[in-house]
């Protein structure tokens, strides 16, 4: 259709403005070298803050190694749980399996905040307060609240003859997964891998409330340097925040294009 | 039986914690509590504080606003950029750009963008309409939630405008081709099937949208002025106070922030039935 889209070039200047204003302005901060009101591009327009971010050294690196480590493994356990739990989901019918999709929404309804609040103490009782295991835990709540419904609706148009198949030909319920189902959802995996990942990149409240401190992730220290008030800091710590995501999203859309072009 | 499974497996979470907050709120256990006597003056001391009300409201009202954006801009998006032009792909494109980003680097390019020293106001300044920053209206930290509001469009936008796109890519077409080969104008196909069609397909979505919208704790921390204090910080206020028997209040408010997420699901739940309804013959 090539109906209502009068001035669309206007239309895309105009999504372009409000798409990269805002990122475009952590760049200009974050190089401004203090940026203080009338100046448009600050004091000293350099990498000042970026070394700065750099020089400190451990705690930067510590809370980047944190949040990647937190995020890729949250990523891989929630797709492939995902998986299996909107597999055994999709089996359900009529009531039950409204209730099992109202089972799976839970987790990503309830505010974060709120479910830290009601969890905290089961962690502390577990001794998984301010651990790293503790904090995963955390995050593949929400985490696997999302993959799930990603795979329910996956497996609500997915065609299960080919497992039927393999089966009758001898194979086992581990090989059928490993060797014909987990290949054919490739890329359904890789997106529930991204959608964990991110889950887990921009988690705050359960990071606080279950890391209690301790677990300190990119996005526990960019708050702090807010909170402190430094623009540059914050500008650059925020871009920090932003561009790995933007990145990893970037390469799987590449990757899933690529795997249909060679997939017939 | 697997299912059955899944599902407990999945609610067990948020039934655990569900089921602490209650006990903290009776006073059963937490911080403050009273050993075995269960009582209900932190669920009227928490819900007679006008306070409370007046930053639940502020959340829905700051929820729905910049849902309600959110949902109308995705729709343009899918409307104006369909097809496989460049410049349909590049709109796309820049439509889903924000979507990976966190709310809380989100949070930090609408405070620089927005504030009374932000990039508006230096813009504002250079074109000689404003001397100093605080000629600049606020809008962030308003009580209005101006910037608060803004923000969320800009980070929700892109995950609505990709249900949208989808939407229309899978049912909207066929019927509006149907629409203007029966003799209907481009203008009432818009308003009589591309509209609804979307409408219905992005309603779950926009729903998910607001119940995160209205718990989300980080973008609130660096946009939401401090009277009245939204939901999720007043939860986290008294959840960090230092007199530990205002802590206590923390449960109930949790448990209130989980009600608005539940109540936004079953309002969902109605909405829906009652388009079924009205879409069957």
């Amino acid at each position: 259709m090539n109906a209502f889209r009068p001035g669309r070039h206007l239309a895309l200047a105009a999504l372009a403005l409000w798409s990269v204003l805002p990122l475009a302005v952590l760049v200009l901060v974050s190089a401004s070298g203090g940026w203080r009101f009338p100046s448009l591009l600050g004091a000293e327009p350099g990498p000042a803050s970026w070394l700065h971010l750099w020089r400190s050294g451990d705690r930067l690196l510590g809370a980047l190694g944190m949040s990647v480590a937190l995020a890729l493994s949250t990523g891989a356990v929630a797709a492939v749980c995902g998986l299996l739990l909107g597999r055994a989901l999709s089996g359900l019918r009529g009531w039950a399996r409204a209730v099992g999709a109202g089972s799976a929404f839970l987790p990503v309804a309830a505010p974060p905040l709120a479910l830290g609040v009601g969890l905290q103490y089961t962690f502390l009782l577990w001794g998984m307060g301010g651990t790293f295991h503790g904090v995963l835990l955390a995050h593949l709540i929400p985490a696997l609240g999302y993959t799930a419904l990603f795979f329910l609706g996956v497996f609500a148009a997915f065609d299960g003859e080919i497992e039927e198949e393999a089966r009758r030909l001898g194979a086992g319920r581990a090989q059928t997964l490993l060797r014909i189902t987990f290949p054919l959802l490739r890329r359904p995996l890789a997106e529930a891998f991204l959608l964990g990942f991110l889950v887990s990149w921009a988690q705050v409240p359960l990071t606080l409330l279950v890391g209690q401190g301790r677990v300190r992730t990119l996005t526990v220290e960019v708050l702090a340097w807010i909170e402190a008030g430094q623009d540059p800091l914050a500008a650059a710590g925020a871009l920090s925040l932003a561009l790995p995501p933007l990145f990893l999203v970037a390469v799987v859309a590449l990757a899933v294009r690529r795997a249909e072009v060679v997939t017939p | 039986m697997a299912g059955a499974l899944a599902a407990a497996l999945l609610a067990a979470p948020v039934l655990v914690g569900v089921g602490y907050a209650t006990l903290g709120a009776l006073g059963l256990v937490g911080p403050g509590s009273r050993e075995g006597e269960a009582s209900l003056s932190r669920f009227a001391g928490v819900l007679g504080d006008p306070a409370v009300w007046e930053g639940t409201v502020w959340t829905l009202w700051v929820a729905g606003a910049s849902t309600l954006l959110a949902t109308l801009g995705a729709a343009l998006v899918a409307v104006r950029f369909r097809g496989k032009g460049w410049v349909a792909r590049a709109g796309r494109g820049l439509a889903f750009l924000p979507l990976p980003v966190p709310h809380l680097a989100a949070g930090v390019g609408a405070v620089l963008v927005l504030g009374q020293s932000g990039l508006l106001a230096r813009m504002a300044y250079h074109l000689g309409w404003i001397h100093v920053p605080a000629d600049m209206p606020a809008l962030v930290f308003d009580p209005a939630g101006i910037g608060f509001i803004l923000a969320l469009t800009w980070k929700e936008l892109p995950f609505l405008a990709l249900v949208a796109v989808s939407v229309l890519e899978t049912r909207g077409t066929a019927l509006e081709e149907t629409a203007l080969g029966l003799g209907a104008s481009r203008v009432s196909t818009l308003f009589r099937i591309t509209w609804p069609v979307l409408w219905r397909g992005m309603l779950p979505a926009a729903v998910a949208v607001f119940t995160f919208v209205a718990g989300s704790y980080e973008a609130a921390v660096l946009l939401a002025p401090s009277h009245p204090l939204a939901l999720p910080l007043l939860t986290w206020e008294r959840y960090t106070d230092v007199g530990l028997a205002r802590r206590g209040d923390a449960y109930v408010l949790a448990l209130l922030g989980l009600a608005v997420a539940v109540l936004a699901v079953m309002v969902h739940e109605w909405l829906r039935a009652r388009h079924d309804g009205g879409a069957s013959p």
